[in-house]
């Protein structure tokens, strides 16, 4: 590299960068940064087998299975735990995700200005809370308010559906930790779909309006299909940190390890079950149990996350930018 | 957490989502192919690793190990379990200056597996080793050998009501099979007369995690109720027929204080400690017995046990249901488990110099000195003829066959 002569043709195929020894550092080290993410995933699962060979070479697959966990009896069945998992994500999803849409459209289409940041970043503060604080807020505020009168109340008006059976004075239950999930899920929603709505064009809007369109037939015939990926992508980030929410759960969910009967018993989530477990696993496969069962945990995640992008990518392909 | 920090930040739909909506007609697809791709890959590359069993390792990788247990300094020793005995474990090695002794309080369970791999010089745990555990012990097997003693006691959180209500093993058992569901019953009404019991239902504690604390627990109720014992029987774990789980002593007795009309069960020590209302239970003399250290050393005295050998079964040793009038009926052991001979269980991991520091360490523990700090801590210190049968199962501790030679300080 002479500095007299910045632009002199070394070769045709270089004229336009010359091979600087800063810019192959640069690139040597983002380089390890990428294939070190991978690595780090890989070595993850590879423990997460490893510590799970035992019960894998023992029972195979056959505990995603089984309906029964009791360790001093040598039987290792997940299907609580599972179902615990999926039950409570799915009923925060449930809880969140209007709320949050309606935030979202709120703080988008409706409110005025001035108030718009504020509540945006008061919404946001929601998701700097540590879990284990959402944690204490549910055992300490939301399971005694659920004993006293939600569950009774719950299982006198909507008993007849049946999923408010069984006896309601336990406060920590698959619904208090789904309440408390949900909380923890709407910021996320809220800012996935808030942005993905602001970034809808003026234009889309006030053609819209134009047409004669009511604020509610712009929001669902305009806005919403032309934010949906955006909704979408954040719908999914709240479900993963629904589905491996550790600390909130165990603190509100009961850790019954048994197959709930209701809505309003307690019952045990996958990670719950993890942490509590396993410095006090007694029996020899009791650990490699729990390692099978966190590499379920993360094939549910994987499956929901794969899926997720699956819709994404169709939604995207099918509504193509919103109405033309 | 990741999530957390992605809702936390504004930017990650805007611009993202706006060129990502532009790019998505043709991109989308690849992204998805790409993403599954990987994906597969790394399935296939661990399935094949599985197979082709790169997994197989040594032992003892599972985390729980407390670091540096086979330390080279011969005057360092490492032990790691139960949290009952956690602290009374800390106040000794913190008194004990011949050697540096460190102990991780990880709960029994993890103290009877760290023994097992061999990751820690003691283990120690409230329950003793079931057959299966026996089994797993690699050879040369190692001693049982009872330190100090605890008893489990009903906690609850009944406001107003004041001084120790009363339970019997029959009340209990109903109780913790869901027979029994509110406060204001005839059977324990007859029990506490003059007591009003609030019209209430009862929410049920237990342990979530295995624990000494239930073995003793689940025994009590077993010797009490014939439905409990054949549908339940006693062990550290429990398919708990109704209630939520906490973790640990510490995690029941929270999960008590702040949750109106529960029940639940804890060591002597944390109900003492946190200041929670515990209750008198009935012993089999019909006596009502407000578990202290005279009643449980009462109990483990004249439950007149007789040890089986220092490496054979005990699960069965039980000090519960004593026959004295005054005798606390909850009562348990607490155990450490040693190798019989340190030379062949660590080979060169331990040198003769730290399994001389060890054995005097343990003939301290159970001598004078190491258990006249049980009191103040609320356990019992050990009896007499439990210290003789304890320092004769030391003493038969060896290394590669030859007696170790002993020097307990003072």
């Amino acid at each position: 590299m002479t500095r007299g002569n910045p632009f002199r043709p070394s070769s045709s195929r270089r004229t336009l960068r010359a091979p600087r020894i800063g810019d192959r550092i640069f690139f040597v080290l983002t380089l390890i940064g990428a294939l070190g993410v991978v690595a780090v995933l890989i070595a993850v699962v590879a423990a997460l087998f490893h510590g799970a060979q035992p019960a894998l070479q023992q029972y195979g697959f056959s505990p995603v299975f089984g309906r029964i966990w009791n360790p001093s009896d040598y039987v290792y069945g997940f299907v609580p735990f599972i179902l615990g998992t999926l039950v409570t994500s799915t009923i925060a999803l449930l809880i969140s995700v209007p709320l949050s849409l309606g935030a979202a459209i709120f703080l988008t289409q409706h409110a005025p200005l001035w108030l718009r940041e504020p509540v945006a970043q008061v919404i946001q503060l929601l998701a700097a809370i540590p879990s284990v604080v959402y944690g204490l807020w549910g055992l300490i505020i939301i399971t005694p308010l659920m004993a006293a009168d939600v569950n009774p109340a719950l299982a006198s008006y909507l008993g007849w559906t049946g999923l408010f059976g069984g006896p309601t004075n336990y406060g920590e239950n698959l619904l208090t930790a789904s309440i408390v999930l949900s909380i923890m899920t709407v910021p996320t929603i809220t800012a996935f779909s808030r942005d993905a709505m602001e970034a809808v064009p003026r234009s889309q809007k006030e053609a819209a309006i134009s047409l004669g369109a009511t604020h509610w037939e712009v929001t669902r015939r305009s806005i919403v299909p032309y934010a949906r990926s955006g909704i979408v992508a954040g719908i999914v980030l709240g479900l993963g940190r629904a589905l491996g929410e550790t600390m909130a759960v165990t603190m509100t969910i009961g850790n019954r390890n048994a197959i709930p009967t209701s809505l309003l018993s307690p019952a045990q989530s996958i990670p719950s079950l993890i942490a509590t477990d396993y410095f006090e696993a007694i029996t020899p496969n009791e650990i490699p149990a729990l390692f099978e069962m966190a590499l379920i945990l993360l094939l549910i995640t994987l499956a929901v996350n794969i899926g997720a992008r699956a819709i994404l990518a169709r939604l995207a392909l099918g509504s193509g930018v919103g109405a033309e | 957490m990741s999530s957390t920090q992605a809702g936390t930040n504004t930017p990650p739909g805007s611009d993202s989502d706006s060129t990502m909506m532009r790019r998505k007609k043709g991109g989308g697809r690849g992204v998805m192919i790409a993403v599954v791709a990987v994906v597969v890959v790394i399935i296939l590359i661990l399935v094949g690793g599985y197979a082709a069993g790169w997994f197989k390792t040594s032992t003892g990788s599972g985390g729980t190990g407390s670091g540096g247990c086979k330390s080279p300094t011969p005057a360092t020793l490492s032990g790691a379990g139960s949290t009952l005995v956690a602290p009374l474990m800390f106040q000794w090695s913190a008194v004990y200056t011949s050697s540096t002794v460190g102990y991780s309080s990880v709960g029994s369970g993890a103290g009877i597996s760290d023994i097992t791999s061999k990751t820690v010089d003691y283990g120690a745990s409230d329950a003793p080793l079931n057959p299966p555990q026996r089994t797993a012990i690699p050879s040369p097997g190692v001693v049982t050998i009872p330190e100090s003693i605890g008893a489990a006691v009903p906690i609850y959180n009944l406001p107003g009501i004041s001084g120790h209500l009363r339970f019997t093993g029959q009340v209990l058992a109903a109780i913790y099979l869901g027979d029994m569901t509110n406060w204001n019953n005839s059977a324990l009404q007859t029990i506490n007369p003059g007591v009003t019991l609030p019209n209430a239902n009862i929410v049920v504690v237990h342990r979530s995690d295995g624990s000494g604390t239930t073995f003793a627990w689940s025994s009590f109720l077993a010797a009490a109720n014939a439905t409990w014992k054949t549908t339940y029987g006693h062990s550290t774990t429990i398919n708990w027929p109704v209630g939520i789980g906490a973790k640990g002593n510490a995690g029941v007795t929270e999960t008590v204080q702040v949750t109106s009309d529960a029940i639940g069960y804890v060591d002597i020590n944390y109900a003492l400690t946190n200041g929670v209302a515990f209750g008198a239970v009935q012993n089999p003399s019909g006596n009502y017995i407000v578990a202290n250290i005279t009643n449980i050393a009462s109990a483990v005295k004249d439950a007149n046990v007789v040890f089986p050998s220092p490496t054979g079964d005990w699960y069965n040793v039980t000090v519960e249901n004593a026959p004295g009038a005054q005798d606390y009926p909850i009562a348990t052991y607490t155990y450490l488990f040693v190798y019989t001979d340190l030379g062949k269980a660590y080979g060169s991991s331990m040198s003769l110099s730290t399994a001389e520091n060890l054995v005097n360490f343990l003939l301290w523990i159970v001598g004078p000195t190491g258990q006249s700090y049980a009191a103040p801590l609320y356990y019992v210190p050990l009896s007499p003829a439990t210290v003789t049968y304890d320092t004769t199962t030391i003493d038969s501790i060896t290394y590669n066959g030859a007696a170790i030679t002993t020097c307990v300080p003072s």
